[in-house]
């Protein structure tokens, strides 16, 4: 068996303290209570550890028997023992899982999984036990304890009164947060097992939300504001969302102020792509789906009624990085000075049609430099406002300074 | 794995390149270009004097000539002109669009153009950089001068930056680059902006 990850964890632990501890000793310490003494490696990891706390009369080092861990000093790889409270049970999405939810102590709150295999006895919502010999591990970029057969579980009674954290939208990090904010949209369910989805907004930003169906769970009202405690934290491809399932849902009065979540964004259009200008799309109620030349839709084939939508789909470019931009009618037809009505017109009495629209709206404002303001949904940013920049002819005053300053 | 950049928007896994800006005279100058990579389709790049690398530049000047060339590989070479120098562009069958645009356009005209730069070598040692144009288009000189004001902010900020990031502690040793002379191309650019 190898002892030396063991040994690595604890002196690294020592070494944090400020204080030196040589690995290659503790591995023979670690060794010997195992090899010689049958003790088990996670005991035996806990002994060498309270050794060498009560050598350097250190406190918080505690991993000695009995002394517990708060949930935010969990570190992956590490066995522990935690007195925490059950604040949500999740239904078990694979037959290995007995259980799974969040616990909870005063620092914090981490997502759990009790294996199949582990026998342990069924934990109750609202209540706090005592783990010990848990394992604590990463799953999907945040912490999480997995309760093994060698965990051993008792209920304790405690009457700590649990006030969870409330974290602003822009500081959330995968894993559990407890957020106050407001719902600002609610979106289409894209799934038979969604209940909903939509968008959460305080102060500080957006977050899109989803809740899935399950026996208890209500949809949100738009427009209301919820404190919603113990929420896990996804991310998926970079992107965060909140899923509400496992989450303590508590209305509350009155109104808070939103981020709109709107973002500003200035550069040069250096590309217009296929599909802007005037098209069409699918009439079918709810579908709206953009039709191919041959009036084809992907879900309801070929639809001879359509209808007609102008929008550019191009990438703004500031020289340091490039965002792609989905420009809306409205805004098309005020920045292209040309409206829908003029554009079918142009194409049904044009030769080349529709093309005859994506080149005019081309011509007219590509390589152009545009202020635009909007909402970043999968990577595209939907533009609401945007203006042509004009020249500034201060500026041109403030860059001489800095060209002719120190030369 | 790369998080999101906190408070701006998440970033995908393929990255477009971004359009870098560069004045004629600080383009004429470059002569270092890698491949980023093994594959055959990595991106390309050039390194610029003032230390940035860039697979693709945004520009905006006059063009001034254009012509024709080839027979059954028919593309169009053009100059197009800003405070500090020309630029060679060049559209061939690859770049069908900005042929077409370039052909369309009556010189003199303010041309705002994307495209990608190319280094050549010729046997005598000599050598040319090219733009190979995704597009040219005319557009009014309020954007020019926009432009000259853009490029200007971005040289700035390359100069300031040199030698403290990997890529302008090349340029520094690659080229010996000497920022006051950039900081004067900048200077006269800006001048003719206000006359």
């Amino acid at each position: 068996m190898d002892y030396s990850d063991t040994a690595d964890r604890i002196s690294q632990k020592v070494k944090a303290k400020g204080h030196e501890a040589d690995p290659a000793k503790i591995e023979g310490k670690l060794r010997r209570l195992v090899e010689e003494f049958g003790v088990p490696p996670a005991e035996a990891e806990r002994t060498v550890m309270s050794e060498i706390a009560r050598e350097f009369s250190l406190n918080g080092l505690g991993t000695a028997a009995g002394e517990e861990k708060s949930l935010n000093s969990l570190l992956p790889g590490e066995w522990a023992t935690v007195e925490a409270k059950v604040v949500s049970l999740t239904s078990a999405p694979s037959p290995a899982i007995a259980q799974s939810g969040i616990l909870a102590d005063t620092t914090g709150a981490i997502r759990f999984v009790v294996w199949t295999k582990a026998n342990a006895p069924i934990l109750e919502d609202g209540k706090w036990y005592r783990f010990e010999s848990a394992v604590v591990d990463e799953y999907r970029g945040s912490v999480n304890l997995k309760i093994h057969s060698g965990t051993v579980i008792r209920e304790i009674s405690r009457d700590t009164v649990l006030s969870p954290r409330v974290t602003p939208i822009a500081d959330l990090v995968p894993g559990i947060g407890s957020v106050k904010a407001k719902v600002i949209q609610e979106w289409d369910v894209t799934h038979d097992r969604m209940l909903q989805s939509g968008l959460l907004a305080d102060e500080t930003g957006t977050m899109k939300f989803v809740i899935w169906k399950e026996e208890g769970r209500e949809q949100l009202v738009p427009g209301k504001v919820y404190s919603l405690y113990y929420a896990v934290v996804d991310e998926y491809s970079g992107r965060y969302s909140l899923n509400l399932n496992s989450a303590t849902v508590v209305p509350e009065e009155g109104d808070i102020p939103v981020s709109s979540g709107d973002t500003r964004f200035t550069g040069a259009l250096v590309h217009i792509a296929p599909g802007s200008g005037l098209i069409k799309r699918c009439p079918v109620e709810g579908c709206n789906r953009v039709l191919s030349r041959q009036n084809y839709c992907p879900v309801h084939e070929i639809q001879p009624g359509f209808n007609y939508d102008l929008r550019i789909k191009g990438w703004l470019d500031d020289g340091k990085v490039t965002r792609e931009v989905l420009i809306q009618r409205e805004v098309t037809e005020q920045l292209t000075g040309m409206s829908i009505e003029q554009a079918r017109e142009l194409a049904e009495n044009n030769p080349l049609g529709m093309d005859e629209v994506f080149l005019r709206v081309r011509d007219r404002i590509l390589g152009r430099y545009l202020s635009c303001t909007g909402r970043e949904i999968d990577f595209r940013m939907l533009v609401n406002s945007c203006d042509l920049l004009p020249f500034n002819a201060e500026e041109t005053a403030s860059l001489l300074n800095r060209a002719g300053g120190s030369s | 794995m790369a998080g999101p950049a906190r408070g701006g928007f998440p970033r995908r896994e393929f990255e477009r390149e971004p359009a870098r800006r560069v004045f004629a005279g600080e383009l004429r100058e470059s002569r270092i270009h890698f491949r980023e990579g093994e594959d055959e389709k990595s991106p390309t790049y050039i390194l610029l004097p003032t230390g940035e690398r860039c697979n693709r530049i945004f520009l905006v000047g006059t063009l001034t000539e254009k012509k024709k060339q080839g027979e059954q590989n028919l593309f169009y070479r053009a100059r197009v002109v800003d405070p500090t120098g020309t630029f060679f562009i060049m559209a061939g069958s690859y770049q069908p669009e900005a042929m077409q645009q370039i052909a369309r356009i009556e010189s003199p005209a303010f041309v705002a153009v994307v495209g990608k730069p190319n280094v050549y070598e010729t046997p005598d040692g000599a050598v040319l950089i090219s733009v190979r144009c995704e597009s040219v288009t005319a557009v009014d000189k309020d954007t020019r001068d926009r432009w000259v004001l853009d490029c200007a902010k971005a040289t700035l900020d390359r100069i300031d930056a040199l030698g403290t990031t990997p890529d302008g502690e090349r340029a520094v040793q690659e080229y010996k680059t000497d920022p006051a002379l950039f900081r004067k191309m900048v200077y006269e650019a800006l001048s003719q902006l206000s006359l």
